[in-house]
């Protein structure tokens, strides 16, 4: 969704707050007049009012493709990826609810994902009109053949131009991109659509091509590959705090424990008091005697 | 249908020649069916009439249950039963019958796109008025998509159907739209068509493809359809060239039949063309 902003040559993200995510409300573009607007269509009807349009120097009839092909992707592309990253088992446990939950904090991560899981496959059901819709190989078939077709089309319609209208970006470009990208970049361990998708030589350089025009800096990182690094120094950018946090934990849970086996007996401290006071007690004592 | 089971049934599509008794079986007509149900089958039988193939229209009260996919409406052909435009599409073509075997690689692509645009804004567009709008399903909807059933179930049926469509359009993001908005769509949604079509007779220049069946089965439909209101009717009516366009099908591939014969006959409740 950042996309457009992007292209217009603005850029937001607030990608990982775990409370809008928990309302459904992200994608967000927080603005001064309006408050905060969730919605893309509407991201992109603010943006307009601002004066910022991608579309301006299409035609009529390339105003229309637009929305046809909008219509393309979100009835035929939109469920296989859905299903990709949300249903299918390996990947939804391997790559999804890893990284979503190592990004959001506790004790939402343990939540979040699941519940995202859910919701992604109620959607999926209610948009094919099935109730009873179970992940599967069938299922798996069916929405990847019409993926495949989707992507085809996309690749005829693309040919070897460089943006879907010219030489300029416009909407439908951040559409395509913003469902084509991530299959491109995540790395996941049941990669049908991402097949596919390579062997579309035109749809992958189109992708690259906006990657490093438009995101230079994202360009060299994958979320795959970082799910599977080690912990290093970057880790301890993301969080500065993590080991004062760790030693204070661990410092905290030590006396913890010993406090309780204290009070609780298990552990007695015999004290054995210094001579000088020995001696003192001594010469109080004898004296009480006299 | 699994994939297999397609592949299979396509083969022995191929092998077989369209029969003289292939059925088309949608809602009761008069009482039953609804503003979307009635634009589908009417894409469907103008698409077979663009092929020059015959069938007859059948209408059962329970023609949703029959259907395979749920959906209406669906073909019986031979010992075969295929539903929804695009599955019976594949299904004549593997039969030999194809009306998009001249455009190329591009021009393919964008009818498909147009078509996804018709299913993506017009279709849901006409579930949302006809099961969100409260006006709209209390007096038309919930009484004729239940009149064939008896009290209680006829409640419970129009109800049941009314929840899921809201369901649907709670998860694709229309729940929050207001009925303006939705016209607002079907404008857009027209204004596109309109500007694809242009001044050409049909999407494709001189030949009629499945596109221009679903987009005149809708249109059709809309224009002709009595309503609570006639917003969604004047929407269309603005596109001068969609109105020709209409005529111009109506004209052509349902004139010959007797108005009166229902086989033949496109229109439900309204009269013809205005």
């Amino acid at each position: 969704m950042e996309k457009p902003y992007r292209l217009m040559g603005q850029a937001s993200t607030d990608f990982w707050n775990p409370l809008r995510r928990a309302l459904g409300t992200l994608p967000a573009l927080k603005t001064r007049e309006e408050g905060s607007i969730s919605q893309p269509s509407k991201i992109i009807i603010h943006l307009r009012k601002q004066k910022y349009n991608a579309d301006y120097d299409l035609s009529a009839k390339e105003g229309a493709d637009t929305l046809a092909f909008v219509s393309l992707l979100e009835e035929k592309l939109l469920p296989a990826l859905i299903y990709t990253l949300w249903i299918d088992s390996k990947n939804y446990v391997d790559v999804t609810r890893c990284w979503y939950a190592e990004n959001i904090s506790f004790p939402l991560n343990f939540l979040l994902p699941n519940r995202m899981h859910c919701q992604q496959l109620e959607k999926l059901r209610l948009m094919r009109g099935d109730p009873v819709l179970e992940p599967g190989e069938q299922l798996e078939k069916e929405l990847c053949r019409d993926a495949f077709e989707c992507m085809t089309l996309l690749s005829q319609r693309l040919g070897s131009q460089k943006f879907f209208f010219g030489d300029s970006p416009s909407s439908l470009d951040a559409y395509v991109f913003a469902h084509l990208a991530p299959l491109l970049k995540i790395k996941l361990p049941n990669g049908k659509l991402q097949q596919h998708l390579n062997s579309l030589n035109n749809l992958q350089q189109y992708c690259t091509n906006i990657l490093a025009l438009y995101f230079p800096s994202d360009a060299r990182e994958t979320p795959g590959r970082k799910i599977h690094a080690q912990p290093d120094s970057s880790d301890l950018d993301n969080e500065p705090h993590k080991r004062r946090n760790q030693i204070l934990s661990v410092l905290f849970a030590v006396g913890a424990m010993l406090g309780y086996a204290i009070l609780t007996g298990i552990v007695t401290i015999k004290r054995e008091r210094p001579q000088l006071k020995n001696s003192g007690h001594d010469d109080g004592d004898e004296e009480d005697e006299d | 249908m699994s994939l297999a089971a397609e592949a299979f049934v396509s083969q022995i599509a191929a092998a077989e020649p369209w029969p003289e008794k292939a059925t088309l079986y949608q809602p009761l007509k008069e009482d039953q069916i609804l503003l979307s149900d009635s634009a589908s089958s009417l894409a469907v039988q103008t698409f077979l009439r663009m092929c020059g193939l015959p069938v007859q229209v059948s209408c059962c009260a329970n023609a949703e249950y029959m259907s395979p996919s749920g959906k209406v409406p669906f073909i019986h052909v031979g010992n075969q039963v295929v539903s929804e435009l695009g599955p019976i599409v594949q299904f004549i073509k593997a039969k030999g019958h194809s009306l998009s075997d001249g455009l190329d690689d591009v021009q393919r692509a964008e009818m498909k796109a147009y078509m996804e645009l018709v299913n993506n804004m017009l279709l849901t567009a006409e579930l949302y008025i006809q099961w969100c709008d409260d006006y709209t399903a209390t007096e038309i909807s919930r009484p004729r998509y239940s009149s064939p059933y008896s009290w209680p179930l006829n409640h419970i049926l129009a109800y049941q159907k009314q929840w899921e469509v809201q369901r649907k359009m709670n998860a694709i993001g229309w729940s929050g739209k207001s009925l303006e908005q939705v016209y607002e769509d079907v404008s857009q949604c027209c204004q596109a068509l309109s500007q694809r079509l242009g001044t050409q007779p049909y999407f494709f220049n001189k030949q009629p493809t499945e596109l221009d069946a679903l987009v005149f089965g809708h249109l059709f439909t809309i224009l002709t359809t009595q309503l609570t209101n006639d917003e969604l009717a004047e929407k269309v009516k603005s596109y001068t060239n969609l109105l020709s366009f209409c005529h111009r099908i109506e004209h052509t591939y349902f004139k010959e039949h007797d108005r009166e014969s229902q086989s033949g006959s496109p229109h439900h409740y309204k009269g013809s063309l205005p």
